[in-house]
C-alpha cells in the first residue's frame, strides 16, 4: 500500500521530534553550552582585543620605523650630492681650469672633465664659460660634440647668477641633455604607465629629468671666468635607491620582494624606484595616488600612510624634493610591505586561535563531566520518583552526596517514610471504620428483623394485659401481676423501639439552622429534669456562629441524648455546662463545635472506646438501651461531622460534636 | 341499631393482630370484618360498605401498598375519599410513612399498640373523615 511508507516517515519524523528535542533541554546540553559560551566569550575577546592591540603596536612600529627609513634615505640622498659638490668643489680648485679655459684649450679640458667623471661616477660633467656657453661637456667617459654654445643648465645659471657653487637637485629639460647624449636622453624620458591609485594624465611627454648635481664657479683672481658642473641622473638609475634599499632594508626580504622599497619621483611619477610590478621589472614610470600628490607637492608636507603602491598595500611616507631654487620638483618615499607584517599579526594570533580552540574543547569535556557528576544522583532520584508512583517505597536512591543533593535525598527518603507512614496509618483508620459500620450494619438488620416479628405479639401481649386489667372483678393480687406484665411489656416496646431508631435509615432534611437557637431549645426541654435531680444546667452561646446546615429534629435528638445522659452521670450538686463555638478540625475544614462538659463520675478509658458500639450501656438494667450515643454518632456522620470524648475518672466528661461549614463558608 | 354500627374492615397476616384488634374494637360497638390477606380485604370491599379500613403494611403475598393501589384504582375519586384508612406498622421509617400518605392512608399507628391507643387512633380517624379532615396523622 502506498499510504504505509508515508505513515511510517510521519512517525519517524515525530519520533526524532520528541527525543532530539528534549537534547536541548537537558542539564548537560545547558551546562556544555554555558562554558562553551564563556570559552567562545573569553577567547573572542582576546582575540579581538590582541588582533587590536597588535594592529596597533605594528602599525605605529611600522610607521615610525618607515619614518625613519625615509629619513635615512633622505640622508644618503643628501650624501649623495655632498659626495656629488665635494668632487666638483675640488676639480674647482685646479690651478690649470683658469689658464685652459683662457686658452679655450677644448681637447685638455675634455681630458680632464673626464677624469672628474670617472673618478667620481657622474653620469655628466662639464664646463661652461661665464657667459653661459659651454666650453666642452661629456657624458660617461665620451664627449659630446657641442652643437649649440649656450646652456639651459640650471646648475650653470645659478652659479653665474649667484657667483657661487651650488649642489642639488635640478630638473632637467631635454634641451639641456639632448646635445649632451642623446642615449642618456631617451633612458630618462619617462613612459607613464597607469596603476590603480593614479589617475590617468594625459598630455606632452615631459622630456624633463631629474638629476642631483653640483657645480662650482671658477675665478681668476676676481674675475669669474667659468662654471665647472656635474651630476648624476636619477631617472632611470638604480644605483641610489638600491644602495638605500641595501643600507636602510639589507636583505629583508618577504615572499621573495624586498620588504622595503625607495622611490624618487619626478613630479608624481616614479622615475626610480626598487619597487617591482608584476612582471619583475622596475616600476618606473608610474605615478602617486593624487591624494599623496595634493599632500606632499602642492601642500609640501609629509605625508604617511597605508598606501597603494603600484600593486601592493605598503605603509608609506612621502617627502617632498626640492631643487636648487627652492620648488618642489619631485618625492622621496619609502614603503614597507604591508604584507609582511600581516603575517607577522596572522602569526601573533595563531596561538591565540589554539587557546580558544582548546578552551572550547575542554569546556566540552568539562561541561559533560560535571553534568554526570551533578546529574547522576539526580537520575537516581528520578528513578526512585518512577519507582515510588509504582507503589514501591523503598526504592534504590543511589549514593549518598554530600551536597545539596544529599539534602534532596534525605528530604525525599525522609518524604518517603512519612507517606508510607500515612499510608499505613490511612489503611488502618479505614479498616477500623469499616469494620465499625459493617458491624453497625449488621446490628441494624438483626434489630429491624426482631423488631419487626416482636411487634405483632407484643401488640397481643399489651391489648390482652391491658384488657385483663379492665376487669373490675380481679382480685388485687392479680391486679397487681398484672400491672407488671403490662410494666415489663412497656419496656420491650421501649427497647425495640430504640433498635428501631438505631436501625432506621431515614433521610435527614438538613436546612440552614441557628445552632445556638437549637442548642438552647434542647437544654430548655432538659432544664427541669436537671432542676429535679439539683444539678446546675447552663448554656453559653457563641451568638456569632454562622448558620449550619443540620436536619433540626435528628439533631435536637442527638443533643437531647447527650445532655440526658451528661445528667444521669452527673451527682446532686454537680454542673453541665455546654458552650458553641467555631473550630478548625483539620486543615481547609472549618466547623462549630457544641461542648457537654459535666462534672459527673467520668468514663473508664477501657470503656471510652466501647461508649458509641451499639448495646453498650454502664447504666442499671432498665435504664437504658445501649443504642443512644451509637444513634447519636450515626446521625452527627450523616451530617460529615464527628463526636469526641474526653473523659477524666472522678472529674467529670467532655463531648464535642463537630459540624462542619458548608463550602460557601470556605 | 345495628344499623347505625360503624363498619371496620381490619388486614392483618398475624391473627394475634386480627384479634386484638377485634376484641378491642367491639367494645367500642363498631362491627368488625377480619381478612388476613390483601385480597380478601379487596373483595370485602367491592361487596359491602365499610366506615374504616385498619391494614397492616407488610403481609406475605401482597402488602398494604398493593391493596391501597388497588382500592384508588377500583375507586378514583369519590369511594376512595370516603374510606379513611389507618395503617398499623411494626416499622415505621420516614421513607415508608411518605410513601403510605402518597397511597392516600392519612392515619398511623405504630405496632405495637395499647387498647387505649387502638380506640383513640380509630375515633380520631372516624372523626376526621366524617368532617371531610383534613390529612393528617394519628400517633405520629
Amino acid at each position: 500500500m502506498p499510504g504505509d511508507g508515508t505513515q511510517i516517515a510521519c512517525m519517524n519524523v515525530v519520533m526524532w521530534r520528541r527525543t532530539g528535542g528534549g537534547v536541548f533541554y537537558t542539564t548537560r546540553s545547558k551546562l556544555v553550552s554555558s562554558f562553551l559560551m564563556v570559552a567562545l566569550l573569553v577567547g573572542v575577546v582576546s582575540i579581538y582585543t590582541g588582533r587590536q592591540l597588535l594592529h596597533s603596536t605594528v602599525l605605529r612600529q611600522t610607521e615610525s620605523r618607515v619614518s625613519l627609513d625615509l629619513n635615512a634615505a633622505n640622508r644618503i640622498y643628501q650624501g649623495q650630492i655632498d659626495t656629488i659638490a665635494a668632487a666638483i668643489n675640488t676639480a674647482a680648485l685646479h690651478k690649470e681650469f683658469s689658464h685652459l679655459i683662457s686658452r679655450r684649450e677644448r681637447r685638455k679640458l675634455g681630458l680632464m672633465m673626464r677624469a672628474v667623471a670617472q673618478s667620481n661616477g657622474l653620469d655628466f660633467a662639464g664646463l661652461a664659460s661665464a657667459d653661459g656657453a659651454i666650453i666642452v661637456t661629456q657624458v660617461r667617459d665620451a664627449p659630446v660634440e657641442l652643437s649649440r654654445t649656450s646652456t639651459t643648465n640650471p646648475l650653470v645659471q645659478y652659479v653665474l647668477a649667484h657667483r657661487k657653487g651650488v649642489a642639488g637637485t635640478v630638473v632637467l629639460d631635454g634641451s639641456v641633455l639632448t646635445p649632451e647624449n642623446q642615449a642618456l636622453a631617451e633612458q630618462a624620458r619617462p613612459a607613464f604607465v597607469p596603476t590603480a591609485a593614479a589617475t590617468s594624465r594625459r598630455g606632452k611627454e615631459e622630456p624633463e629629468v631629474m638629476a642631483i648635481g653640483a657645480a662650482s664657479a671658477l675665478f681668476r683672481g676676481k674675475e669669474l671666468i667659468g662654471v665647472i658642473y656635474g651630476g648624476q641622473l636619477l631617472n632611470g638609475s638604480v644605483s641610489f635607491v638600491d644602495s638605500v634599499r641595501d643600507a636602510v632594508f639589507q636583505k629583508d626580504t618577504h615572499d621573495g620582494k624586498s620588504v622595503g622599497v625607495t622611490t624618487i619621483f619626478l613630479g608624481d611619477t616614479r622615475i626610480s624606484s626598487n619597487a617591482l610590478n608584476p612582471g619583475g621589472q622596475r616600476a618606473v614610470g608610474t605615478r602617486v595616488s593624487d591624494k599623496v600628490r595634493n599632500v606632499v607637492l602642492v601642500g609640501g608636507e609629509r605625508w604617511s600612510d597605508r598606501a597603494f603602491v603600484v600593486n601592493d598595500w605598503y605603509l608609506t611616507a612621502y617627502e617632498p624634493i626640492t631643487d636648487i631654487f627652492g620648488q618642489r620638483v619631485g618625492m622621496l618615499a619609502t614603503a614597507l610591505l604591508e604584507a609582511k607584517y600581516r603575517d607577522v599579526q596572522q602569526k601573533a594570533l595563531t596561538p591565540f586561535m589554539f587557546v580558544t580552540i582548546a578552551g572550547m574543547l575542554v569546556a566540552i569535556a568539562m561541561g559533560f563531566l560535571l553534568s554526570n557528576k551533578i546529574m547522576r544522583p539526580i537520575r537516581a532520584l528520578i528513578g526512585a520518583s518512577r519507582e515510588v508512583s509504582r507503589g514501591n517505597f523503598a526504592p534504590e536512591i543511589g549514593p549518598a552526596s554530600r551536597d545539596e543533593i544529599g539534602v534532596l535525598q534525605k528530604t525525599f527518603t525522609e518524604m518517603l517514610s512519612s507517606l508510607q507512614e500515612r499510608d499505613e496509618r490511612k489503611a488502618m483508620e479505614s479498616e477500623i471504620k469499616l469494620l465499625q459500620s459493617e458491624k453497625q450494619a449488621s446490628v441494624g438488620r438483626l434489630a429491624a428483623g426482631v423488631a419487626h416479628e416482636i411487634n405483632n405479639p407484643l401488640t397481643g401481649v399489651l391489648t390482652f394485659t391491658h384488657m385483663l386489667l379492665r376487669r373490675t372483678d380481679l382480685d388485687e393480687e392479680m391486679k397487681g401481676d398484672l400491672t407488671i406484665i403490662a410494666k415489663a411489656t412497656e419496656r420491650v416496646r421501649t427497647i425495640v423501639k430504640g433498635l428501631l431508631e438505631f436501625s432506621r435509615e431515614t433521610v435527614l432534611a438538613p436546612e440552614a439552622t441557628d445552632i445556638d437557637e437549637l442548642v438552647a431549645s434542647a437544654v430548655k426541654l432538659v432544664e427541669n429534669s436537671a432542676f429535679l435531680k439539683g444539678v446546675k444546667l447552663s448554656f453559653v452561646p457563641h451568638r456569632m456562629l454562622p448558620l449550619v446546615k443540620v436536619d433540626k429534629s435528628a439533631m435536637e435528638g442527638v443533643l437531647l441524648n447527650i445532655i440526658m445522659n451528661a445528667l444521669d452521670a452527673t451527682p446532686r450538686c454537680g454542673s453541665i455546662m455546654v458552650n458553641t463555638g467555631l473550630s478548625l478540625r483539620s486543615i481547609g475544614k472549618k466547623g462549630i463545635e457544641i461542648r457537654i462538659t459535666d462534672t459527673g463520675q467520668g468514663i473508664a478509658a477501657e470503656n471510652l472506646k466501647k461508649i458509641f458500639e451499639p448495646f453498650f450501656t454502664t447504666k442499671d438494667v432498665g435504664q437504658g438501651t445501649g443504642l443512644g450515643l451509637s444513634v447519636s454518632l450515626g446521625i452527627v456522620e450523616r451530617h460529615d461531622g464527628s463526636i469526641s470524648v474526653e473523659s477524666t475518672i472522678g472529674m467529670g466528661s467532655t463531648f464535642t460534636i463537630w459540624l462542619p461549614l458548608g463550602d460557601d463558608h470556605e | 341499631m345495628t344499623m347505625n354500627k360503624r363498619k371496620i374492615l381490619v388486614v392483618d397476616d398475624d391473627p394475634i393482630v386480627l384479634e386484638c384488634c377485634k376484641r378491642v374494637l367491639a367494645l367500642e360497638d363498631y362491627l368488625v370484618t377480619c381478612v388476613s390477606s390483601a385480597d380478601d380485604a379487596f373483595d370485602n370491599l367491592e361487596m359491602g360498605y365499610f366506615d374504616l379500613m385498619i391494614m397492616d403494611v407488610k403481609m406475605p403475598e401482597q402488602d398494604g401498598f398493593y391493596l391501597l393501589r388497588k382500592v384508588k384504582e377500583k375507586w378514583p375519586m369519590d369511594h376512595y375519599l370516603e374510606l379513611p384508612v389507618l395503617v398499623m406498622t411494626g416499622y415505621p421509617t420516614q421513607e415508608t410513612l411518605k410513601e403510605l400518605k402518597k397511597c392516600g392512608a392519612r392515619f398511623i399507628i405504630p405496632k405495637p399498640f395499647t387498647p387505649d391507643e387502638l380506640q383513640k387512633a380509630v375515633t380520631t380517624a372516624l372523626k376526621r373523615s366524617m368532617s371531610h379532615g383534613k390529612k393528617e396523622s394519628v400517633g405520629d
